[in-house]
């Protein structure tokens, strides 16, 4: 019997050890909220106190970008996302979303264009900011995504205080948001024609969404942190309404009851949701082939249970859920597939590592 | 006993002031739900005035019980040095406090309203109606000549509120009441299914509605009964992990303390009355 148990933990060692480790990358991150790959070897990433860098992975050396737009680091708010435009190749456009104070101080969130030089920013330009004004930056969701036609998708989080606005389509608050890249509004927007609707909403019901990705086939995946339970995985529909915080499975950190129901004719309900809460952070569709168990499935950071969530559905629709990465026993914050298709996870806090998944062989 | 019942007096005012403060979270979230056409009803809002009551309360219930302390000291000792004085004092001493503890709240600890019926003024207003009453309540307590059965039924009501929380799970939400106890409900057979919602919610009826009826009678029995039951769940979760290998729960942790707390108030009574 106990030949048997050392056998297995021999072999489930040589098998975990055998598929990837861990290398870290860059050390010393302040607050980093989010990354995306310039080449195999270069990165560009945000820290939320309003630092926008870009790291050689090979030398470690780190560029700090001037002319980034000044940002208010309180709470939950900073410089949040950054992601490239499609066609960065060619115009070096980037866009990135941040918290900062509006005409009348209150805090709101922002997205802003801008071309990236060797060490600075040029023709900067807010195409975006959200009708959501706060006391603090919390909940600002602040992700962005890109559709296929070239628009952008931003998530536009309730600012807490304000959640039932979520379910009111005159605001900002809990929406997704399509523009073009531009600022302007495409006119096949769901709500363009509704009267007393913002014309920019895509879709409507959510609360604080930290994951938003559309896939090669052009479905749109966002998840969104619950309550105290009540995490969702959704798929985006233009027009819908995902009902928080009408319908929901998780209560408020009070304790208190946020809705007694979880579903409502005319409200979407989550592809799944997870209760207790982990928190999920970010989220990649993997199709690379460096780390063959992953391919084609969506790759979830995680706060709270401090892991990955591998993600895939089965064909009746149920979702399969797996571990990752556990060992790291860090809050994750990003995550992001490179160029070769190689992962690589962003730690959170002010002490952030960059880490890098080395599979079996390299 | 005239020193102990100022404490009990501000923990008794402390959680009267949670009865009243909890429903004014939990209506103006029901109004809001109405609002936009969700089906409230009788039985939807009375679980979430209930399950209010019981979780935000215990949460409230702390920092209302640190702010009374602080509010009904510093209005005992103006009442003391000052020819101000009596029920008014207290009230408005109940009333400051929750004000100031609501400000606090958001102010220094959590920077965002998390107590969503605080959120208007007319919330505000209602808050500080509710610490007002409080304050009120504190003095009639202090102001009357209390015996031990005064602990004894603030002890019993106590324990009786925490065991509501478990009632309310069985009762309203039992899949993720069945949840916390290891058991994924729809993957049971219809018949596990009827057996476990029947039995483990009749548990947990049945032990509030003795702590209750021990409060209400002074009748040691009652929290016997209520201790015996759930010493004998302590014990038997030990056999079942000692005798038939069910592997460890620490849960008997928590039987044996739930069982030893009415057990306790029952013997105090029995001493008390056969002295008497």
């Amino acid at each position: 019997m106990k030949l048997k148990i050392l056998f297995s933990i021999l072999f489930f060692s040589i098998n975990i050890f055998s598929e990837y480790k861990f290398e870290t990358i860059l050390s010393n991150l302040d607050d980093a909220w989010s990354f995306e790959f310039l080449s195999e070897d270069k990165i560009i990433y945000t820290e939320m106190p309003g630092k926008l860098k870009i790291a050689s992975l090979s030398d470690g050396s780190i560029v700090t970008l001037r002319n980034v737009p000044k940002v208010q680091y309180a709470s939950q708010g900073g410089l949040s996302e950054v992601v490239l435009d499609p066609d960065f190749e060619s115009n070096k456009i980037i866009y990135l979303s941040y918290s900062a104070k509006n005409s009348n101080g209150k805090s709101t969130l922002y997205l802003m264009s801008a071309e990236l030089n060797e060490d600075s920013l040029e023709n900067n330009k807010i195409i975006f900011e959200a009708k959501a004004p706060r006391r603090i930056p919390v909940h600002l969701g602040a992700k962005i995504a890109f559709l296929e036609d070239g628009t952008i998708l931003l998530a536009s989080g309730d600012g807490f205080d304000h959640r039932e606005k979520a379910q009111t389509l005159d605001n900002h608050f809990g929406k997704i948001i399509r523009i073009n890249k531009d600022g302007t509004i495409p006119a096949n927007n769901p709500f363009v024609d509704v009267e007393g609707a913002l014309p920019d909403i895509y879709s409507y019901g959510h609360r604080n969404m930290q994951g938003l990705i559309v896939t090669k086939s052009g479905q749109i995946f966002e998840h969104e942190h619950g309550p105290r339970g009540g995490d969702e995985m959704n798929l985006i529909e233009p027009s819908l309404n995902y009902g928080w915080p009408a319908i929901t499975y998780g209560i408020d950190y009070s304790g208190a009851v946020i809705s007694p129901f979880t579903e409502k004719e005319g409200m979407e309900q989550p592809l799944f949701h997870w209760t207790p809460s982990i928190a999920p952070s970010d989220m990649i569709f993997y199709e690379g082939n460096r780390y063959p168990k992953l391919t084609n499935s969506f790759l979830v950071t995680a706060l709270v249970s401090k892991d990955v969530k591998k993600i895939t559905f089965s064909e009746s629709g149920k979702e399969l859920q797996e571990s990752l990465f556990s060992e790291l026993n860090s809050r994750l914050r990003n995550i992001q597939a490179s160029p070769d298709g190689l992962i690589y996870l962003m730690t959170d806090g002010p002490r952030g590592k960059l880490i890098k998944v080395v599979p079996e062989g390299l | 006993m005239n020193i102990a019942k100022y404490p009990f007096a501000v923990l008794s005012a402390a959680l009267f002031t949670v009865m009243l403060m909890t429903p004014i979270s939990s209506l103006s979230n029901l109004i809001w739900l109405a609002s936009v056409d969700m089906p409230v009803g009788i039985i939807s809002s009375v679980e979430v005035i209930l399950f209010d009551f019981q979780r935000l309360g215990i949460a409230l219930f702390g920092v209302i019980i640190v702010g009374f302390a602080v509010a009904f000291s510093v209005a005992g000792l103006i009442s003391k040095y000052t020819k101000f004085g009596g029920i008014y004092l207290y009230a408005i001493a109940g009333s400051v406090a929750i004000g100031l503890a609501l400000i606090l709240m958001v102010e220094l600890l959590f920077q965002t309203q998390l107590l969503g019926g605080n959120r208007t003024l007319i919330g505000k207003i209602l808050h500080w109606g509710a610490g007002f009453l409080g304050g009120y309540f504190y003095f009639k307590l202090i102001s009357e000549e209390k015996n031990y059965t005064f602990i004894i039924r603030f002890l019993g009501v106590f324990y009786a509120y925490f065991i509501l929380g478990l009632v309310l799970n069985w009762v309203f939400t039992p899949e993720i009441a069945a949840a916390e106890f290891g058991f994924v409900l729809s993957e049971l057979s219809s018949d596990a299914q009827n057996a476990l919602l029947r039995d483990f919610t009749s548990f947990f009826v049945a032990t509030f509605l003795f702590s209750i009826l021990g409060v209400i009678t002074l009748n040691p029995v009652w929290f016997f009964s209520a201790g015996i039951i759930y010493i004998g769940a302590g014990i038997f979760n030990l056999i079942a992990i000692y005798a038939h290998g069910t592997g460890f729960n620490q849960i008997f942790i928590g039987e044996f303390i739930l069982g030893s707390w009415p057990i306790i108030l029952g013997l105090v009574l029995s001493y008390k009355q056969k002295k008497a």
